[in-house]
C-alpha cells in the first residue's frame, strides 16, 4: 500500500521519532510504514489520519 | 500503558542473567552431592526463578509493544514453538523406538532452543520490516 506519511510528516518538520511519540508507536514502525514495508492496522491508520486532519483515503492508497 | 523500550528490556534482562549465571556456575554443579532432599529440591529449582523472571519480562515487553513489534514477536514465538515442538516430537519418537537414548537432562535445552529460534526469527523479521536497530 502506498502512503503519504513521510511527505505529511516532513511538511510539519517532524522526525520519525516525533511522529512515533504522537502516535504511541516506535520510530522503527513509522519507518516501516513510510517505506511501505508494513501496512498499519485500521485503528492506527485512523490515528494517523486524525493527527494530520485528513481522511484515510487521502493518506493511504492501495498498491498496484 | 507506557511503551517498554529495548534499552529497559536489556537492562532488566542483564540483571536476571546476573542472578542466573552465578547460580548455574557456582551453585548447580554441587547440587548432586547434597543429601538432604528438601534442600536439594530447593537448590536444584533455584535457577528456574530468574528464568520465570525472563518469561515475565518477555511477556511485559510484548504487552507494551506497538502493533508491528507485537506482530514480529508473535511470528517469532510461533516459529520457536513450532521448531521446539517438532524437535521434541522427533526426539520423543526416536527415544520411544529405542533408536536413540535420551534422559531427562535433555529437557533443560527446551527453553534455550526456544529462545535461540525466537531471537533468530526476530532478527530476520526485523530486517524484513526494516526495523533493525531498536530504540
Amino acid at each position: 500500500m502506498k502512503n503519504r506519511v513521510r511527505e505529511l510528516r516532513e511538511t510539519r518538520g517532524w522526525s520519525q521519532g516525533d511522529l512515533g511519540e504522537e502516535l504511541d508507536v516506535s520510530r522503527q514502525t513509522i519507518n516501516a510504514i513510510e517505506t511501505g514495508k508494513y501496512d498499519p492496522s485500521l485503528p492506527l491508520a485512523f490515528r494517523i489520519a486524525k493527527l494530520f486532519r485528513l481522511s484515510i483515503e487521502s493518506i493511504f492508497e492501495p498498491g498496484k | 500503558m507506557p511503551r517498554y523500550t529495548a534499552r529497559q528490556y536489556r537492562r532488566s534482562m542483564l540483571l536476571l542473567m546476573a542472578i542466573y549465571l552465578p547460580l548455574m556456575l557456582l551453585e548447580w554443579p554441587h547440587v548432586r552431592q547434597i543429601t538432604s532432599l528438601p534442600l536439594k529440591c530447593v537448590l536444584t529449582l533455584l535457577p528456574t526463578l530468574p528464568v520465570i523472571g525472563v518469561i515475565w519480562l518477555i511477556g511485559k515487553r510484548i504487552a507494551r509493544s506497538d502493533e508491528l513489534e507485537q506482530r514480529v514477536h508473535l511470528i517469532a514465538l510461533g516459529a520457536a514453538t513450532g521448531v521446539v515442538s517438532v524437535l521434541s516430537l522427533i526426539g520423543g519418537f526416536l527415544s520411544a523406538a529405542h533408536v536413540i537414548e535420551l534422559d531427562g537432562d535433555v529437557l533443560i535445552w527446551v527453553f534455550p532452543v526456544l529462545c535461540l529460534v525466537y531471537s533468530i526469527t526476530q532478527i530476520a523479521l526485523q530486517r524484513r520490516y526494516g526495523v533493525h536497530g531498536c530504540d
